[in-house]
């Protein structure tokens, strides 16, 4: 063997995460891809690429690169698959990197949807007196809120598969518990599977417990070679490999919605490129908008069988102590909500074997997932503290 | 709940036109023989945009469903028509006990005072 053909997370970027108020997304945005060229100990001219997610609440698109005063890019777009974003930038990154395109990418996203003095929910819901066409109606009948389309996909498993409430709980404790170990957490008092229960109901089926956060800030990554990464100032965060699955589901019958989702398919990939099966995956982070997000993933990933998500949830497994530490620094249930940048920096961070009471006891194998839309799209990246195959 | 008031959109005038009568109108590509709801942009099968329109019979399952936290609780689901296609819809007249997949459901109609006429979806009782 040559050169290795590798590529590396070099640095990662995080700003204040929360109820960030006063900085547009632009400039959270570039805060953190300075923090990140920060971390990796590059100047921000060693950047010659630079990828910039879309986002909600104004998110800067590619004029962000003259906000940073880059120079002489070789790569740079805003890129668009909802909450699958992160993991396809990275993964365009890689190949950009692989190709010779470029050699050193920056991957942000930035949001700021949350406005002083206005409650979380209200940031994504919509009302209004009067309503427009069909899709007013369906507004004006009730459907408003995304809760609401992530409600009728679980409601869907449950009554296919016996699901239940407390087994969507149990994913809410063990983040919760997880994410009361890490200090950059939004929400670290623990709860009980009770105190999951005897929250309100958003939509049922889903409980206040079972939603995400919603969150001010900016993650940023920085994407590099094998060989650059390892002479730079952080230990590599070697990307194994990576998928995209958009599965199409037609809203007629025989649609899976609900089912089955895009990280059947993503995972395929990306465990492929990476040369694993899933008994080889020591954590998983996983985009959990809802905490049936992550029980159907585990099921389409390959965790446990079609239907069984439910009992392998409840079994412990994705708690502190469990088989497959799961959202390690409390996911975007408990910790921040920062789209697919929420898994992928934990990560990193335990990757690197930066968790601090955190830490999962092994975590050579992490996968991390990205969910956009209403389950329309997803993302699969396999990183490693080690190179592939060494 | 508070519904508002409902506003034709111009690209959906004949699925009103339809209510108002007491008809569920969607939208149909004949050269495929396939149904679509109302707000459909064309048919995936052919690429054809200008889909036409045809009267549904308003027969419907259930496929799943959501509960709203309101006083009364709003029932929310997506249904099945007879035709094929899925809608996201508002359920009256059920009860918790009776939801379930494939529960037979029947279209109807309601006039509002102001605004146009809007579609729910009852529980098919012979
Ligand atoms: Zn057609």
């Amino acid at each position: 063997m040559g050169t290795s053909r590798g590529t590396s997370i070099a640095g990662l970027g995080m700003t204040e995460l929360g109820r960030v108020y006063g900085r547009s997304p632009r400039r959270l945005a570039a805060d953190a891809v300075r923090l990140a060229a920060a971390d990796a100990g590059l100047a921000l001219g060693d950047l010659d690429g630079l990828l910039v997610s879309h986002g909600m609440g104004g998110s800067p698109g590619i004029e962000l690169a003259g906000t940073l005063g880059l120079r002489d890019l070789r790569l740079l777009s805003q890129v668009n698959a909802f909450g699958a974003t992160a993991g396809a930038m990275v993964s365009y990154a890689a190949s950009a990197v692989l190709s010779g395109t470029a050699t050193t990418v920056a991957c942000v996203f930035a949001d700021a949807p949350l406005k002083p003095k206005q409650s979380a929910g209200s940031a994504y819901n919509r009302d209004a007196r009067e309503w427009y066409g069909f899709g007013g109606m369906t507004a004006a009948l009730g459907l408003r809120s995304v809760n609401s389309y992530y409600a009728l996909a679980a409601q869907r498993h449950m009554a296919r598969y016996g699901t239940t409430s407390e087994q969507l709980g149990a994913i809410a404790v063990a983040t919760r518990e997880w994410a009361s170990r890490n200090p950059l957490a939004q929400m670290r008092d623990p709860i009980t599977l009770a105190d999951h229960q005897n929250s309100r109901w958003v939509s049922e089926p889903l409980h206040l417990l079972d939603c995400c956060l919603v969150s001010n800030g900016a993650i940023a990554v920085i994407v590099t070679s094998d060989d650059r990464a390892r002479d730079l100032a952080r230990p590599p965060v070697h990307l194994w490999g990576w998928g995209q699955g958009h599965p199409g589901h037609r809203k007629e019958r025989g649609s899976e919605f609900g089912l089955t989702t895009g990280a059947a398919s993503s995972g395929a990939t990306a465990m492929k490129m990476a040369g694993i099966t899933p008994s080889d995956v020591d954590v998983c982070e996983l985009y959990d908008c809802y905490t049936y997000t992550v029980l159907v993933s585990l099921e389409d990933y390959g965790f446990c069988a079609k239907g069984e998500g439910g009992a392998f949830a409840a079994s412990g497994a994705l708690g502190p102590g469990g088989s497959l530490p799961t959202n390690t620094g409390g996911g975007q249930l408990s910790a921040y909500y920062m789209w697919g940048m929420t898994p992928l920096s934990e990560a990193v961070i335990q990757a690197r074997g930066d968790g601090g009471e955190r830490q999962a006891p092994s975590s050579d194998v992490i996968l991390v997932s990205g969910n956009g839309g209403i389950l329309d799209h997803h993302s699969t990246l396999i990183v490693s503290p080690h190179r592939k195959g060494a | 709940m508070e519904i508002g008031v409902l506003r034709r959109d111009g690209r959906t005038d004949p699925f009103f036109d339809g209510t108002a009568s007491d008809r569920l109108v969607i939208k149909r590509c004949e050269a495929c023989d396939r149904w679509f709801a109302p707000d459909a942009a064309g048919c995936p099968e052919c690429g054809e945009e200008d889909l036409g329109w045809a009267q549904a019979s308003g027969a419907a399952t259930l496929v799943t469903w959501t509960v709203l936290p309101k006083d009364p609780p709003a029932f929310l689901a997506l249904v099945e028509l007879a035709e094929g296609p899925w809608l996201h819809a508002r359920l009256d007249g059920a009860a918790r006990a009776d939801l379930r997949e494939g529960l037979p459901l029947g279209v109807a109609f309601e006039h509002p005072d102001e605004g146009e006429s809007y579609i729910l979806f009852r529980p098919w009782t012979e």
